[in-house]
């Protein structure tokens, strides 16, 4: 079927439309920075877990309303109930009620985060849309699944990161995360547009095959997914800085980008439980491409070069998940490994499918 | 259970599954003897099989060089040398000459030679015969189907390979490789006198 | 706030069992300690997680010069290349085994190490959580209040009742359940959650099978190569092969007895367009036999789609153009006259180069280079190629008389001319259409550029581990999963009369305590789940208060 050019240009207008979206959603996340609500800072209460109880008492139900008073905490990163709820009750009242929290439902916790978060999350959210488009027309412009070409695979996994971002930053009340994780998409979608464009076409035989659906769209999920946990990495990595120059007496405590930013525990176990949610679809990524390998070239592994890079990338991302269990490697120099992680994802996708010859090499880029 | 004695078991268990893995990997095979064959002197690519170990050689109808059609039913009763060769092939043409003067050596003893052209096309196997004054007949085998037949009873690697038949159609002897007189020679002193 | 340290022992382990501690570390540097002691200590560092994140590194590391070098198993001729214009660095990466990586020994003893250090974590854990398994979950402890979860409220049942209701709600959501031996207490104590650790042991086992299946496959599957020529026939048996790599343990004898002869291929490319040139369709239209003497099949061999026949698999893998030339000597005999195979490079749009190798001419032997271009044009006086169909197909040809250098018996190379022993025939490259012929000078004879047909390139495999492989994949994806999502949790319920009234054990007022601690709860939930455990509790006793 011949390629529906008009379709495609659609395509290219909607991605460029999202992309001035997501940066004014970008601008409107640093403006939550620099004049939001105030917010509970970072370190103190939320690094404790829930162990602290004596003379900590709240009723059910009113801990559920608590939070509408400043400086009541929005609900950080699900680590722990919020442990300094608003009002302990009256001591000397006989053996009052304990119950956990009920957390505060998404859509108040939004109203209570204060107008610039709501500005820049409905502008996320439209520019997801427009995104989503802009892929979704690509696919019906070339008859297949937008994923061929590295020009696609870029649109596409940063539409996947921006979808799973908003979805974790809603789920966990990250509102201080989304200005660095929308600002790398915009970056990523800017390069894509300006460095690697193709437009759309045909796919070569080899790669005319059911199997693009299966494999590279796994590829593609669980690229979007790394992409958001590298960014969370990067953060995690400035703020244990930061905080470790306060700890040292080389920098005022209270700095403004910290005191807005959830505990470093909360940025590590975001962290963490990204790349958990990413690691098994790259495993499944990679067994679909062996079952692919197998029908296009008759071998499931013959450690091809883009085959070895994804085999690198995972050997790293499960390094990283050993780390974590490891005493002395959590922490800092488990990120090092995430963030060298994604970096072997992106030299096998920029380098290695462009550079390297193999079997691989279906970037389109000339 | 004991903490030690689990971990007994479980360096036992390490320790057999690793010596497994490198007996499978390391050790080849052992060849398991066949019998009933045997080598010929001096030789490590003839060998010969001995009477009641030999395979059947299979039929074949085919086309010769020149075009007339051969059966090779047709040669039961004598001892054929049958030999795979190929005008590209660089062994084939070392062991040409030799294989010209034993057919012509042989010929009042009754013995055929009989030539089987593979990958190749009549033109240049022709030019092959003039070059060398094949004085034997060849057939075409340009999709190696005859060779297949020929593969699955004796292990015919590659070219150039010489068998020798007997008279009741079993394959009796057999060179892997260019063939030179004294195989040739021992081989057929073997098979006509059995 | 700096590196999190993770306590050595698991918490949640030892509040258990505090029996289970061992002898510990000791440290080789301290007292004399025998060989025993120091393969013991050799051992546990293996087994360590730090030696594993070691050896992660390692695997990784090393397979970055496999993708960066050429490697002999897929590029020799790129390797060779590569000597060529490195000679001096060359040979050391050869002597570190850096063109062959991947079946280098340090590669293997890497993974191997690893595997060892897997399996040797493994088996003890497979042990312990057998071991857990058949234990009941440890005695509620006496101050719940003190558990990272927790909830505490009043309830008008009597202790007893209390703890039996809880017992049943939480029996309702499969907790195991261990209840007091009847001193004077009232609690429940819930366990579960091990799918967890069998999910981590089976994605771990899962891995070592895919080793071990890939392992199967190299010794026991085997691969093969064959052009060919478009009409023409070929049996799979050795000699017919073009490559052949057999497994450890396999003879030419296994190869299965079909033939397959290529009736018609086509390519066809995108003509207009950005994507000018490029392919769009392959197919090969095949007929086959599965053994000889059987029924004739037809089938259609594309990219993506093989053929299985006999255990194998037949791929389509390239194609390219075979022009025929028919060569006639000085004598006029006709001593060539065959298609041949042209292989084409980097240069794009199927620019193809070839040697005729006439070894029957008379007097003297025939050699002849060649470049087949299958849509022609002129570009600054450089014949080139515009466009991969053979559009307008013109052959250039070198020739060359004397000795091919065949006679020593040694095999050649059908795709190089050795020229050392021959002497050029034409000053330069001389051009043909399809039907030219070009006469040779000193009537040393002609070569006629007949026309050309279409070649395929085939691989035949055999890969037993194959299947094998993909279920421990798949396996070791599902272990992954559950070691994800399932967390192993404890909730313990503890009820006490609550000391309004005389303090009587069958009290009707109680105060009732949940705790709840979650092992390595890193996907996060529990605390979503101990909540609405503690409230589906909580209503569960005011329902009964209600009878």
């Amino acid at each position: 079927m011949p390629v529906n050019l008009a379709l495609g240009h659609v395509s290219t207008d909607f991605l460029i439309a999202a992309l001035v979206i997501y940066s004014l959603s970008v601008v409107a996340f640093a403006g939550d920075f620099a004049f939001g609500r105030p917010r509970r800072a970072a370190s103190a209460a939320t690094g404790q877990q829930a162990r602290q109880r004596a003379g900590a008492l709240a009723s059910v139900g009113a801990a559920a309303a608590a939070p509408a008073v400043p400086p009541a905490p929005s609900a950080p990163p699900a680590s722990s109930p919020p442990s300094a709820p608003a009002a302990p009750s009256a001591p000397g009242s006989a053996a009052p009620d304990s119950m956990p929290e009920v957390a505060v439902p998404p859509l108040r916790a939004i109203r209570q985060a204060g107008g610039w978060v709501q500005t820049a999350l409905a502008l996320s959210a439209v520019g997801v849309v427009a995104h989503t488009v802009a892929v979704v027309t690509r696919g019906l412009a070339v008859h297949r699944a937008p994923w061929g070409n590295m020009y696609e695979f870029v649109t596409a996994l940063t539409c996947v990161a921006a979808i799973f971002f908003l979805f974790v930053m809603i789920k966990y009340r990250a509102w201080a995360l989304g200005v660095f994780v929308m600002g790398a998409v915009v970056v990523a979608l800017g390069l894509a547009e300006t460095l690697i464009y193709t437009a759309a076409g045909q796919l070569v035989p080899a790669l005319q095959s059911y199997w693009l659906d299966i494999h590279v769209t796994a590829m593609t999920l669980a690229t979007g997914i790394f992409f958001v946990a590298a960014v969370l990495g990067v953060v995690y990595l400035a703020a244990d800085r930061s905080a470790r120059r306060v700890a040292a007496g080389r920098a005022e405590s209270g700095n403004g980008i910290l005191r807005r930013l959830p505990s470093i525990e909360q940025i590590d176990r975001l962290t963490y439980r990204t790349v958990m949610f990413g690691f098994p679809v790259w495993t499944f990524g990679v067994i679909a491409g062996a079952i692919w390998a197998d029908q296009a070239w008759g071998r499931y592994w013959g450690w091809d070069p883009v085959e070895t890079w994804a085999f690198i990338t995972w050997v790293l991302y499960a390094a990283f998940l050993h780390a974590r269990a490891t005493a002395g490697w959590r922490g800092r120099r488990a990120h090092y490994i995430q963030l060298l992680g994604f970096a072997s994802l992106m030299f096998n996708i920029l380098v290695v499918q462009v550079f390297i010859a193999g079997l691989h090499s279906y970037a389109g880029v000339s | 259970m004991l903490k030690s004695r689990r971990r007994v078991i479980a360096l036992t268990a390490t320790v057999c599954a690793g010596a497994a893995l490198a007996v499978v990997l390391l050790t080849g095979w052992a060849s398991g003897g066949n019998s009933g064959v045997t080598d010929v002197a001096g030789s490590n690519s003839a060998v010969l099989y001995s009477a009641g170990h030999r395979p059947v050689a299979p039929d074949f109808t085919a086309t010769t060089l020149t075009g007339s059609r051969l059966d090779f039913s047709s040669y039961r009763g004598r001892v054929v040398v049958l030999n795979f060769w190929g005008s590209w092939c660089a062994p084939c043409r070392a062991e040409a000459p030799t294989l010209a003067v034993t057919a012509q050596q042989y010929r009042p003893d009754g013995v055929a030679f009989l030539g089987v052209d593979v990958r190749d096309d009549p033109a240049s196997a022709l030019a092959f015969t003039r070059e060398f004054g094949v004085p034997y007949p060849s057939v075409s085998d340009s999709g190696s189907v005859i060779t297949l037949d020929f593969t699955s009873v004796v292990p015919i690697a590659g070219t150039p390979t010489t068998l020798v038949i007997d008279r009741t159609g079993h394959i009796a002897g057999a060179v892997f490789g260019p063939a030179t007189q004294q195989e040739l020679t021992d081989i057929l002193v073997q098979v006509m006198h059995s | 706030m700096t590196d999190v340290r993770a306590p050595e022992a698991d918490p949640f382990e030892s509040a258990a069992e505090p029996g289970e501690q061992g002898p510990r570390n000791r440290d080789p540097a301290s007292g004399k300690l025998g060989l025993a002691d120091w393969l013991k200590w050799g051992w546990r560092q293996l087994t360590s997680m730090r030696i594993a994140l070691v050896l992660l590194f390692l695997l990784a590391l090393g397979s970055v010069p496999g993708s960066i070098l050429p490697q002999e198993g897929t590029d020799p001729g790129g390797v060779q290349q590569y000597f060529a214009s490195h000679p001096a660095l060359a040979p050391w990466l050869n002597h570190l085994g850096l063109f062959n990586v991947f079946a280098a020994p340090w590669f293997a003893a890497v993974y191997l190490l690893l595997f060892a250090s897997l399996v040797g974590c493994v088996v003890p854990r497979t042990f312990r959580l057998a071991g857990s398994a058949r234990t009941l979950p440890p005695r509620a402890p006496r101050h719940l209040t003190r558990l990272p979860r927790s909830a505490e409220y009043q309830t008008t049942l009597t202790p007893a009742v209390a703890a039996e209701v809880a017992a049943t709600v939480l029996a309702g959501h499969g907790f195991r359940l261990r209840r007091p031996d009847g001193d004077g207490e009232y609690w429940v104590s819930a366990e579960k959650g091990y799918l967890r650790e069998v999910g981590n042991l089976l994605f771990h086992l899962a891995l070592l099978g895919v080793l071990v299946s890939v392992a199967l496959g190299g010794l026991f599957g085997y691969k093969a190569d064959r052009l060919l020529v478009q009409g023409t026939t070929f049996a799979d048996t050795q000699s017919a092969l073009d490559e052949w790599y057999p497994g450890r343990f396999v003879s030419a004898a296994d190869l299965g007895p079909f033939t397959i002869t290529l009736n018609r291929f086509d390519a066809s490319y995108i003509t207009s367009g950005a994507q000018r040139g490029q392919p769009s369709s392959f197919d090969a239209q095949i007929s086959y036999t599965a053994h000889p003497g059987g029924p004739v099949r037809n089938d259609r061999l594309e990219v993506n789609r093989p053929l299985s026949v006999d255990g194998a698999k037949v791929y389509l893998i390239g194609h390219g153009y075979a022009p025929v030339f028919k060569v006639t000597d000085s004598r006029g005999q006709v001593v060539y006259d065959q298609a041949t195979p042209f292989i084409s490079g980097a240069s794009g749009n199927f620019l193809s180069q070839g040697v005729v190798k006439v070894s029957g001419a008379q007097p003297e032997q025939l050699g002849f280079t060649g470049v087949f271009v299958p849509t022609a044009v002129m570009v600054g006086g450089v014949l080139e190629s515009a466009f991969p169909a053979a559009d307008n197909p013109v052959v250039s040809l070198l020739a060359y008389a004397g000795n091919l250098g065949l006679n020593d018996g040694v095999p050649q190379s059908v795709y190089q001319l050795n020229t050392a022993a021959m002497r050029q025939l034409t000053s330069a490259p001389q051009l043909l259409l399809p039907g030219q012929s070009l006469k040779l000078p000193d009537g040393q004879g002609t070569i006629a550029f007949t026309g050309y047909v279409p070649w395929a390139s085939l691989t035949i495999t055999h890969d037993p581990g194959q299947l094998p492989a993909l279920i421990c994949g798949l396996a070791a994806l599902g272990g992954l999963l559950l070691s994800f999502m399932v967390r192993r949790r404890r909730v313990f319920v503890r009820a006490r009369a609550s000391g309004q009234g005389n303090g009587a054990p069958d009290e009707a007022h109680s105060t009732v305590q949940i705790g709840g601690l979650a092992r390595t709860d890193a996907s996060g939930g529990f605390e979503d789940e101990f909540a609405s455990l503690a409230a589906e509790l909580r209503s569960a006793h005011s329902q009964h208060e209600g009878e």
